[in-house]
């Protein structure tokens, strides 16, 4: 996909530009059949051999599009019947959305050596914001109340000190990483989505992708309109690990999303890093196996600061299982029995019945129940949807 | 010649009485019953005429004419057998006329003579106005119920007539049902751990809070659920008479007694149809298992699989205790008094809360969060989320039996009448300043949790009452203390799914 849109000037006109938007809108338009139709020819010269449906067949030496040609160069070419590559070009202006190419000044520097750089980019907000220090935060959008958290505590803390935090928006990790982030009202975040730049998806994640494209920017290689589609999240993960100076795995199964955007950074380069968890968390299971792989470990943010050179004092993002001491007794023994995962009522009151407690004798659940009150007011635990949680 | 007896109907659980007029005239041979009878009324003629002939009594061979008055009001079932018969006995002259002028006949007739039972017998029964009524034999137990009439049980129509005629005296009443105790309700003490969710039973049974148990396949929802009628007290002569003329409607199998007194457990499959869970129906317009719960526990097994609309047709007899059918012919009215007990998974497949063990799409966790929201949540007093008990657990202490439990919640549901309600969950406004104040320390929970949005102004007072039950179960008068309150408030989780995470964070 390289070396494809430079004029002999090295400058990219509007013509280009939009026939670049018009080849994209095309039906099963993907980045291979985009390379092959470039290869050797201006986007206004490929536009017009898909609208005359001519030469689909022979398309180039070396690289060639399988299956059907014959029936997509029909298909191709009835799609590009009615389509003014102009006013899709106004279109994407008119929605705020740019359209990046790899000559634009824009374009992040990071991106335009890559080997599978995008030949066009949909930026949303400051792409500046891309040139600075950054860190990669993925994992599973089914990640656990510890995976949201550290997510959370990684995304603010970076932002803090100064890192730019690139995710997907994705629900679970992603969307936690990048709400830590805007709460630093640091170094503003950076989405990379596989959507177009109007379809906020997932509908969860939509008022974070406001603010991210507000404060930050939101990047993406699909044209307005485009519909989440499952090629598109793989490929989506390839420019996320390539924007990136560190990816981290904060949960993950062993496989899934954050595991393909491990495997594009390790092509690229791009050093990985990983929270451990549980060793009986199933979503820890990614991020072991690529610690057992030699990934670093991170266990707060200083430890990615020194990663990137940046030092930076530790701050440690585990709980602190202090403070037990000064508390009222029982208070203490409920504190200890919450632990570090949320728990129940039911498994509180039966891990207490284990415990040493104080004044002898089962602890009645409406005692249980004064104690965490009075944690909660504390600031110690917190309730979530019925189940206790450590605050951290 | 003309006769005219007594008799009566149900529809609904209500019966509305009927006067039964035959007229024996010259004419050619037949038979009509005329007065809004439906098909199986209708049918009548066929069983009444063999009934006779089985019975060794003549057929007129003249022209009969039954009418069933009010002639606008739609009759179904064959409950007006006996009556026709009678009738038709009294015009023809072989039963004089004075020995039914004070006696009611309710009874289905089959081809050899017997009289059969009826369904919704105590409803008819109790629309009698006559101080005597025959009824079915099997039916005796039930239609004496009410105490206000002399009950005649008869087995067949041949020796009804013999009675009639003067002939014998009135067959003795079946004798009483040799007490055969029911088998003993699930006991709680089967239940191992769990002690939140044995909590929360014990108290929806003391202070006829709603409740919802929420957990993963296994946890031991339904067994929870099962045990809760066993801990209610026995109906009340009232509320017993009411529901066994559902039940008696409904057609469902009475105790042996002929009436109702262990609290109704009904649990529909989330399958059932509208009119089953309701009730309805062309023209009897039979109760539903909400009608049938009336006293009892209504079961909700998989709660967020039951179609929405059936969820919403129970916000009438949550709030009025009474559910209203309203079909073309009639509109008529159940009695749906009913503690409501629902389990849920957190999610189809039922893993939500352990990470990384959920299998479900994004989709179908969705659509479980949707049903599990809001309004569907706010009819719960008690949101319980129950777990799998842990391993130790399994091999831990035998806990309380049912009937200890049973004596806390009857000493509770005595302190609820004491201050003029039947359960806490019924004490409002005033009522519930006057009964349930808040300790220093409860208002102090209560208002934080207010402030930080994990309590509503309505849940403020529903809390109050749950704690209210559970001092009472702890037999602490006075103002509710921090403990109840907390617990209170901890039986009432803001969310039975596992939020969407991402949403909100930001």
């Amino acid at each position: 996909m390289s070396a494809v849109v430079e004029r002999r000037d090295g400058s990219v006109d509007d013509a280009d530009r939009a026939c670049l938007l018009a080849l994209l809108a095309l039906p099963g338009m993907g980045p291979h059949r985009l390379a092959v139709l470039l290869a050797g020819r201006r986007p206004v010269e490929a536009w017009e051999v898909v609208r005359s449906g001519l030469g689909v067949a022979d398309l180039g030496p070396g690289r060639s599009l399988r299956g059907d040609v014959s029936a997509l160069g029909d298909r191709w070419r009835r799609a590009a019947g009615p389509v003014v590559p102009e006013a899709l070009l106004l279109a994407h202006r008119a929605a705020g959305v740019a359209v990046l190419v790899p000559e634009d000044d824009g374009y992040p520097a990071r991106l335009r050596g890559d080997p599978e750089r995008p030949p066009v980019l949909f930026c949303r907000g400051r792409p500046a914001v891309l040139g600075t220090r950054t860190v990669a935060l993925v994992g599973t959008r089914r990640c656990s109340g510890y995976g949201q958290e550290v997510a959370f505590d990684l995304g603010e803390r970076l932002a803090a000190a100064g890192v730019t935090v690139v995710s997907g928006l994705a629900r679970g990790v992603d969307a936690a990483a990048h709400a830590g982030a805007l709460r630093a009202a640091g170094a503003p975040p950076a989405a990379v989505v596989g959507t177009g730049p109007d379809v906020l998806y997932p509908r969860s994640s939509a008022a974070l992708w406001r603010r991210v494209a507000e404060v930050g920017v939101v990047v993406g290689e699909a044209p307005l309109g485009a519909p989440p589609e499952r090629w598109r999240f793989p490929a989506r993960n390839r420019i996320l690990a390539a924007l990136a100076e560190v990816v981290v795995v904060v949960e993950s199964a062993a496989r899934g999303g954050a595991m393909t955007t491990v495997e594009e950074a390790l092509a690229r380069g791009v050093a990985v890093a990983a929270v451990p968890g549980s060793i009986r968390s199933p979503l820890s299971v990614g991020p072991h196996r690529l610690l057992a792989e030699g990934a670093s470990v991170v266990t707060c943010a200083g430890d990615l600061l020194a990663l990137l050179g940046c030092g930076g004092a530790p701050s440690p993002v585990a709980v602190a299982a202090e403070g037990a001491a000064e508390l009222p007794a029982l208070e203490g023994a409920v504190l200890d029995a919450v632990g570090f995962e949320p728990v129940g009522l039911d498994v509180l009151a039966d891990r207490l019945v284990a415990l040493d407690v104080p004044g002898g004798g089962p602890v009645r659940l409406d005692e249980l129940a004064g104690a965490l009150e009075s944690l909660a007011a504390g600031g110690r635990v917190r309730f979530d949807g019925g189940l206790v949680v450590r605050s951290r | 010649m003309l006769a005219s007896v007594q008799s009566a109907v149900v529809r609904g659980v209500d019966g509305h009485a009927v006067r039964v007029e035959v007229h024996v005239s010259n004419g050619l041979p037949g038979f009509t019953v005329v007065g809004l009878p439906d098909a199986s009324c209708r049918e009548a003629r066929d069983r009444v005429r063999a009934a006779l002939l089985s019975s060794g009594l003549a057929w007129p061979l003249r022209r009969v004419t039954v009418n069933l008055a009010p002639s606008g009001l739609p009759k179904a079932g064959a409950g007006l057998d006996l009556a026709i018969a009678v009738g038709l006995l009294v015009a023809s002259g072989v039963v004089p006329e004075a020995a039914i002028a004070h006696t009611a006949f309710v009874g289905e007739l089959g081809l050899d003579g017997a009289v059969r039972p009826v369904p919704g017998l105590l409803g008819v029964v109790d629309a009698i106005r006559t101080d005597e009524v025959v009824v079915p034999a099997t039916g005796f137990a039930e239609a004496s119920v009410l105490g206000r009439h002399r009950v005649r049980a008869v087995p067949d129509l041949a020796t009804l007539v013999r009675v009639l005629v003067g002939e014998e005296p009135w067959p003795d009443p079946p004798p009483p049902p040799p007490p055969c105790s029911p088998p003993p309700p699930p006991d709680l003490a089967d239940v191992v751990g769990q002690p939140v969710g044995r909590r929360a039973v014990e108290v929806a049974a003391a202070g006829g809070h709603n409740l919802l148990l929420c957990g993963p396949p296994g946890a031991g929802k339904t067994m929870l659920a099962r045990r809760l009628p066993g801990l209610l007290p026995p109906l009340t002569q009232e509320v017993a008479v009411v529901a066994t003329r559902v039940h008696s409607a409904a057609g469902e199998p009475l105790p042996a007694t002929g009436l109702l007194t262990n609290p109704p457990f009904r649990s529909p499959h989330h399958g059932a149809s509208m009119a089953a869970l309701v009730g309805g129906g062309s023209t009897r317009l039979r109760p539903g298992e909400v009608a049938l719960a009336h006293g009892g526990v209504l079961f909700l097994d998989e709660l967020a699989e039951f179609p929405p609309s059936v969820l919403d047709a129970l916000r009438q007899p949550l709030e009025e205790g009474v559910i209203r059918v309203a079909r073309a012919v009639a509109t008529v009215q159940f009695p749906a008094d009913f503690l409501l007990v629902a389990a849920t998974n957190p999610c189809p497949c039922g893993f939500a809360f352990t990470p990384g063990a959920c299998r479900c799409s994004d989709a179908a966790r969705r659509r479980y969060a949707r049903r599990l929201s809001g309004p569907l949540l706010d009819r719960f007093d008690l949101r319980v989320i129950v777990g799998r008990t842990e391993a130790g657990a399994l091999a831990g202490p035998v806990g309380e039996g049912t009937a200890e439990v049973a004596a806390r919640v009857r000493t509770a549901r005595e302190l609820a009448a004491a201050r003029g309600v039947v359960a806490n969950a019924a004490l409002v406004g005033a009522a519930l300043d006057r009964h349930a104040p808040l300790s220093s320390a409860g208002r102090a929970i209560l208002e934080r949790a207010l402030a930080t949005g994990r309590l509503s102004a309505r849940g403020f007072q529903r809390v109050r009452r749950v704690a209210r039950t559970l001092a009472d179960l702890d037999g602490e008068a006075g103002p509710l203390g921090g403990g109840h309150v907390a617990l209170a408030l901890q039986l009432r989780a803001e969310r039975v799914v596992p939020a969407d995470v991402g949403e909100g964070v930001a």
